[in-house]
């Protein structure tokens, strides 16, 4: 073991010991008098072992610092001081100093620790200057332990001695430190030939090389599982030889299952060697939320949730500083002040919640403040006066697009530069550190009511689920979290589809316009010719950052779980590729950096083309649909905003467990359903591929098994309710001259699996014990289906067909409503007018308002704030819908309350 | 990490080894220490906006390895590949990267001290690649400098 070895050993074994001092300290300060001791020695053991290794590795300082932080720890474990906010303050800070002298551990000798040294001596010295204290004698096992017989043990001060500067001459004690210090910087030639030698042999880079990061504690258990898998890999590779030796095309078929098998698993067994759990990030954050809210003057709770949740390492250490970054926005913008807290009404101490958990397949954590919330029209402000937003821009945005302001970069959210934040580097850093790991950021929030951020992570980075496309006869792989949609147009649409703004190709994407870049182009590709025109268009359309656009390719070719790969050295120039990983059939696959391309292509949102394009002559509402065969006599279609993806998968990995079909699937279990099962139709025929159409149900995601995709259509809401009404089926059209029933997605996963719908929380309501919702809509269909979504959460629902007749029921109510849900336009009379009237009227004044619509320009949304709309939503987006409509029924609560106790 | 860089042969023996290759009618050698293997597998995949050096990427055992294209390196236009073109993958800086040259050669012993520097303008190229030159009995071995053909900085993307 050579001395550089040694060293890296120190540094991984006083991460460890530093690892949860922060944590202990806090929790001895909090403790006061009736503290842990074992707690006290456990710190006090872990101060002591790094003394010890350092002044036998020759680290001077930090050995220095480690003795006079072990001699305070000293005093707590001997019952003569109990630490105070100042006292654990000094500790922390020394603490972190010394952290950071091992993470530089080559340059630690170097560095001035006075300030630190002379803070802790002071508080020895302080305590000793009491006469009731007794001399803080050393501890008298540090003594026999300290390192003996190193050459260079001489250079440091001894303890004995500086035990004596410690008791007569306590203010000037750095003094005789500090030359010794300097004396020790030079004598270390062990370590630097080492350097120079590991320098030589293997031509890296020059200067010390970070010694560690490259380690994972796995536990036993889990190696003997990975030998065992070995193991049974090495068998089935003999399996294989023979089979194929023996030309037994049988045999071959079973054997090859089992290496699949195999494999799948020593995959799924190696990743969890790389998971950590996500307590290894939250534990810094008691430290920072009080140190936060100490500088602030705010009081602060902290509750933290999940902190098991196992993520890659990989992952864990990248998404550090962007959480710490949330969680010191929450304290020092989320959270009011004391004063104005009580003033609301709410309790002087503030909380912020961590929560991380599993769902999907992914790591969510949460990390929300029941602080004032953001303020969307400040926002605007905020942005104008930047000259981020034209005054225009501003007045036409919605309050969900205000909110996105704040990932801008530039943009920050305080309204004075603080010391902690506020630098205006901040959310946009954020978001693309997160977006980078293939995760996603949103933001949850209202006046008053406090903000949730909700980040999405990946279980692992190694493995991605990806889109593979053929461009210019080669295949490239792009990650599924980038993708947001897939848009086929048709050969005799395409010139008409696709239009010109200023040389840039644009596509109308209900109604919004979306750039266009050719992949081919973008990569400076070839094509043997040029007929772009002339072919149906496969654009998919994917989003990097706030910039979302379509990418046109010559074709798709599968949905795959990708490996990873770096790209050597000499593509770090290419911007457009994010890595390389190898395909089924052995061939290399480039992975497209989807961010890349776009600043590649220099891409802008076509904002000012957006006004004056021909986006609102459709007047008539017109509803997306996903449209597919069950039996190719027979059409189905689902609302688009309903369906999260689409999978194609085989057959054979559909598993039947227990009478219902799964789909084992990113790492965790996808029910599927059939339709046959559950609405009147013809089976399904069998074939080696199906399409799976995921959806989100029961806040998990459930699986439709589809043989046939038709097509993606916009289509008229015309909708008849009655001819082919049945569970499962909200009603038909007839489109283009075949008859499309719309299968009501939620309706058939209540039917297959009703426990799932049991233990749904109910939202509070203020007024009632069960919530009302009026649900004005004149469409049947859209009003069974939001009507159908309130019901599922436990609401009770009354329907109005249009704005007149929901004036009477609100007019005639015996009990009052909680909220209000309205389409926009309806006949007799329409939800800017019902708005307009209810605010209008002294009792129902704040009834809360939220407005569904298809077509939500950006004017559109304007005037429905002036008369008084809290939200707009999409229809049909229920997973938006529920979240405001639980936001406004809290803040109502709120209010309520608030008024009361007035 | 007892790997060898090249012309730091152990000083005792003086004999270094050299993996040997044709560009053209050119002789060139590498040290055989840094020579991971030499095969003729050439599925590659271009690399688009890629330096111009860099032929593709392959994979080797599971592994992505950049090839770079030594012809173009030493400004001598870019390699056809026939059946005879061979892949020499070196390990560099902790990377494999393959070498792509007209056909494989023996493996020659040299003595260290009969290496001479190379004459300038060897094969019509700049003499930064070549860490000298070493004479057979029927013509000479160039000894590239390996590190200097892969140096990223001296090619800008095409």
């Amino acid at each position: 073991m050579d001395e550089r070895e040694i060293i890296s050993d120190f540094v991984i074994e006083s991460r460890e010991h530093l690892a949860d001092i922060e944590n202990q300290l806090l929790a001895i300060e909090a403790a006061g008098a009736d503290m842990d001791l074992e707690l006290v020695n456990t710190v006090f053991r872990a101060v002591h072992s790094i003394k010890g290794a350092a002044g036998f590795l020759g680290f001077t300082t930090v050995g220095q610092l480690a003795h006079d932080l072990e001699n305070v720890l000293n005093l707590v474990r001997n019952r003569q001081l109990v630490p105070d906010a100042t006292v654990t303050d000094v500790l922390l800070r020394s603490a972190d100093k010394l952290r950071a002298m091992i993470e530089d551990i080559d340059h630690s000798n170097g560095l001035d620790v006075s300030e630190h040294v002379t803070a802790l001596q002071k508080i020895v010295t302080g305590l000793l200057a009491e006469p009731i204290a007794p001399p803080a004698a050393l501890p008298p096992d540090t003594a026999p332990e300290a390192p003996a017989g190193s050459d260079r043990e001489a250079a440091r001060p001894s303890e004995a001695a500086e035990a004596a500067a410690d008791s007569t001459a306590p203010p000037t004690s750095p003094a005789p430190v500090a030359p010794a210090a300097a004396a020790t910087r030079q004598p270390r030639p062990g370590t630097a030939k080492a350097t120079g030698s590991t320098h030589g042999a293997a031509g890296a880079v020059p200067g010390a090389t970070p010694i560690t990061e490259s380690n994972v504690r796995v536990p036993v258990t889990v190696l003997d599982q990975l030998m065992n898998l070995a193991g049974e890999l090495v068998l089935s590779r003999n399996q294989l030889l023979q089979t194929v030796s023996s030309a037994d095309h049988a045999a071959l078929g079973s054997v090859s299952a089992r290496v699949n098998q195999v494999t799948s698993e020593l995959q799924e067994t190696i990743m969890q060697t790389r998971l950590q759990p996500i307590g290894t990030v939250f534990g810094r954050f008691p430290r920072v939320v009080r140190d936060l809210s100490n500088t602030l003057g705010k009081q602060c709770q902290l509750t933290i949730e999940g902190q098991e949740v196992e993520l890659d390492k990989s992952i864990i250490e990248a998404v550090g500083d962007p959480l710490t970054h949330l969680v010191r926005n929450a304290v020092d913008h989320g959270l009011e002040t004391p004063e104005a807290r009580v003033r609301a009404g709410k309790p002087a101490a503030g909380t912020v919640a961590l929560r991380a958990f599993h769902q999907a397949g992914k790591v969510n954590i949460q990390i929300s403040d029941d602080g004032r919330g953001i303020d969307a029209a400040r926002l605007k402000e905020k942005a104008v006066a930047k000259g981020l937003l034209t005054p225009e821009q501003a007045r036409v945005m919605s309050d969900r697009e205000a909110l996105l302001l704040i990932f801008r970069p530039g943009f920050s959210m305080a309204e004075k530069v603080t010391e902690v934040s506020g630098r205006g580097v901040g959310m946009d850093v954020v978001k693309t550190n997160i977006e980078r790991l293939g995760g996603t950021v949103t933001i949850d929030t209202g006046p008053g009511a406090g903000t949730t951020i909700h980040v999405k992570l990946p279980l692992t980075l190694a493995i991605i689920p990806s889109l593979v496309v053929r461009c210019a006869g080669r295949r490239y792989a792009i990650p599924q979290a980038s993708i947001r949609e897939l848009v086929r147009v048709k050969a005799s649409e395409a010139a008409t589809r696709i239009e010109r703004v200023k040389q840039a190709e644009v596509f109308r994407l209900r109604g919004a316009l979306l750039p266009l870049v050719r992949l081919d182009r973008a990569l400076g590709l070839e094509q043997p010719q040029e007929a772009a025109a002339a072919k149906a268009a496969n654009i998919i359309v994917v989003e990097a950052g706030h910039l979302r656009y379509g990418l046109i390719v010559d074709g798709l070719c599968d949905s795959e779980e990708i490996v990873v790969k770096p790209l050597g050295r000499h593509m770090k120039g290419c911007a457009c590729l994010a890595g390389a990983t190898i395909l089924g059939d052995g061939r290399v696959a480039l992975i497209l950096d989807i961010a890349g391309i776009a600043s590649h292509c220099q891409l802008a949102i076509p904002e000012e083309d957006a006004a004056d394009g021909p986006a609102a002559d459709s007047v008539q509402e017109t509803q997306t649909l996903l449209l597919f065969s069950n039996h190719p006599a027979e059409h189905f279609g689902v609302p688009m905003e309903l369906v999260a993806r689409l999978e194609r998968v085989r057959t054979d990995r559909i598993d039947s467990v227990g009478g219902q079909q799964v789909l084992q699937y990113r790492g965790g279990t996808l029910p599927l359903l059939s339709l046959e099962q559950h609405v009147t139709c013809k089976a399904r025929a069998e074939a080696a591929k199906v399409y799976v159409v995921v959806f989100a149900a029961a806040q998990r995601e459930v699986g439709l098994l589809v043989p046939e995709i038709l097509d993606i259509r916009s289509v008229p809401t015309q909708i008849d309710t009655l001819t082919f009404r049945e569970p499962g089926i909200a009603g038909s059209i007839v489109f283009e001259g075949m008859t499309v029933r719309l299968v009501d997605l939620h309706e058939i996963s209540r039917k297959a699996h009703p426990d799932w719908y049991d233990s749904q929380p109910v939202p509070q309501s203020p007024a009632n014990a069960v919530p009302r919702v009026l649900v004005v809509e004149d469409s049947d269909f859209f009003r069974k289906q939001l009507a159908g979504f309130f019901e599922a959460e436990g609401f009770e629902v009354q329907e109005a067909e249009d704005g007149a007749a929901a004036w009477n029921a609100l007019a005639e109510a015996e009990t009052r409503f909680d909220l209000v849900v309205t389409d926009i336009e309806m006949p007799n009379m329409n939800g800017l007018e019902l708005a307009r009237r209810i605010r209008d009227d002294g009792r129902l004044g704040d009834l809360p308002i939220v407005a569904v619509t298809s077509l939500a320009g950006d004017d559109e949304i304007q005037r429905g704030r002036e008369v008084g709309i809290n939200e707009y939503h999409v229809k049909l987006d229920r997973e938006q819908l529920m979240a405001a409509a639980a936001r406004l029924l809290k803040a109502q609560a709120r209010r309520a309350l608030a008024g009361s106790s007035a | 990490m007892n790997a060898v860089v090249a012309g730091q042969a152990p000083a005792k023996t003086d004999e270094v080894e050299l993996a040997t290759f044709y560009l053209g009618d050119a002789l060139m050698g590498v040290p055989i220490e840094q020579v991971e293997e030499i095969n003729h597998h050439l599925d590659l995949t271009p690399v688009p906006r890629a330096p111009a050096c860099v032929r593709g990427v392959m994979n080797l055992r599971g592994e992505v390895v950049t090839v770079i294209d030594l012809r173009t390196v030493l400004g001598l236009g870019p390699a056809a590949v026939d059946r005879r073109t061979c892949n020499v993958v070196v390990r560099s800086r902790g990377e494999q990267i393959g070498i792509l040259a007209d056909r494989v050669g023996d493996v020659v012993c040299a003595r260290q001290s009969a290496i001479e520097r190379p004459p300038a303008n060897v094969a019509g190229a700049d003499g930064r690649f070549f860490r000298g030159v070493f004479k057979l009995e029927h013509g000479l071995l160039i000894v590239l400098d390996v590190e200097q053909v892969l140096a990223v900085d001296a090619y800008p993307p095409s």
